[in-house]
């Protein structure tokens, strides 16, 4: 089995001259950070690993609050209406709301 | 006309997929917290409820950088540091992220230093080795003993 995961992990760290406990590619990150506003230029080396463990502690909260809604539904599979609830149904995630609005509506017009 | 969407869909996806947090490492999280949740019975992940944590994380990432920004511009700065972020994620309603964040970028500034340390006595070692090496070798001694015969005449 390929771990694909760790193997990315470890060539972003070369990359960027940099191992740790971050998960996330920070060149990728960075990436995403300059497309996020023109203004966004300049970025310390400590930037992006913050922000690669915060991405992960929001990914950890819906997963939890999705999984959550699973299981009240007696269900063993989280789906995307779940991680859609979750994001509804809590409040410091008002900024994905518009995300799963607009994921529901494409969901929605292939099917005639 | 739906296997054409269906493509369009797809092409579109694999061009932003390059904008995109590799999939493997999410799927490997969301995984992770999900057996922590659930000790008993095994709770898997719809392949499209991955592309939603996904793309989550970006506009967590857009909406982030953005109000780091400006906490920046408001320093009279222009590089956007860690304590930028950490402020940010309290101007944002995220304030319970910032301990551990805390905690975790304090562990890599000590991996860090401690690699840095290596690499520099690394160096050094490899200097005195340097240094001791123009005695040993033929090529080098050869050299110097013609300087001498030439300073000799």
């Amino acid at each position: 089995m390929k771990r694909a995961g760790t193997y990315s992990g470890i060539l972003s760290g070369g990359i960027s001259g940099r191992t740790g406990p971050h998960l996330l590619p920070l060149a990728r990150i960075k990436k995403i950070m300059k497309k996020s506003s023109d203004d966004v230029k300049m970025i310390s080396g400590e930037a992006p690993i913050v922000f690669s463990k915060a991405c992960e502690l929001l990914i950890e909260e819906i997963t939890k609050r999705a999984w959550n809604i699973t299981v009240q539904g007696k269900r063993r599979t989280i789906c995307k209406e779940d991680v859609a609830s979750a994001v509804i149904t809590t409040d410091t995630f008002d900024f994905l709301v518009n995300l799963v609005l607009d994921s529901a509506n494409s969901q929605d017009s292939p099917r005639p | 006309m739906s296997e054409k969407e269906k493509e369009n869909v797809v092409t579109e996806k694999v061009v932003s997929e390059a904008d995109e947090l590799p999939k493997t490492i999410v799927r490997r999280v969301v995984k992770d917290k999900l057996s922590q949740l659930s000790m008993d019975s095994e709770v898997s992940v719809l392949r499209d409820s991955l592309q939603g944590f996904c793309e989550s994380a970006r506009i967590f990432i857009h909406f982030l950088s953005a109000t780091a920004n400006d906490v920046c511009k408001e320093s009279n700065r222009q590089i956007i540091n860690a304590e930028d972020v950490f402020k940010a994620l309290e101007e944002i309603e995220f304030a319970e992220f910032v301990p551990p964040l805390r905690t975790s970028l304090e562990e890599f500034r000590q991996k860090n230093a401690k690699r840095k340390s290596e690499s520099l006595k690394a160096k050094e070692t490899s200097k005195k080795g340097k240094k001791k090496e123009p005695s040993s070798t033929d090529g080098v001694g050869n050299k110097e003993e013609d300087e001498d015969e030439i300073e000799e005449e």
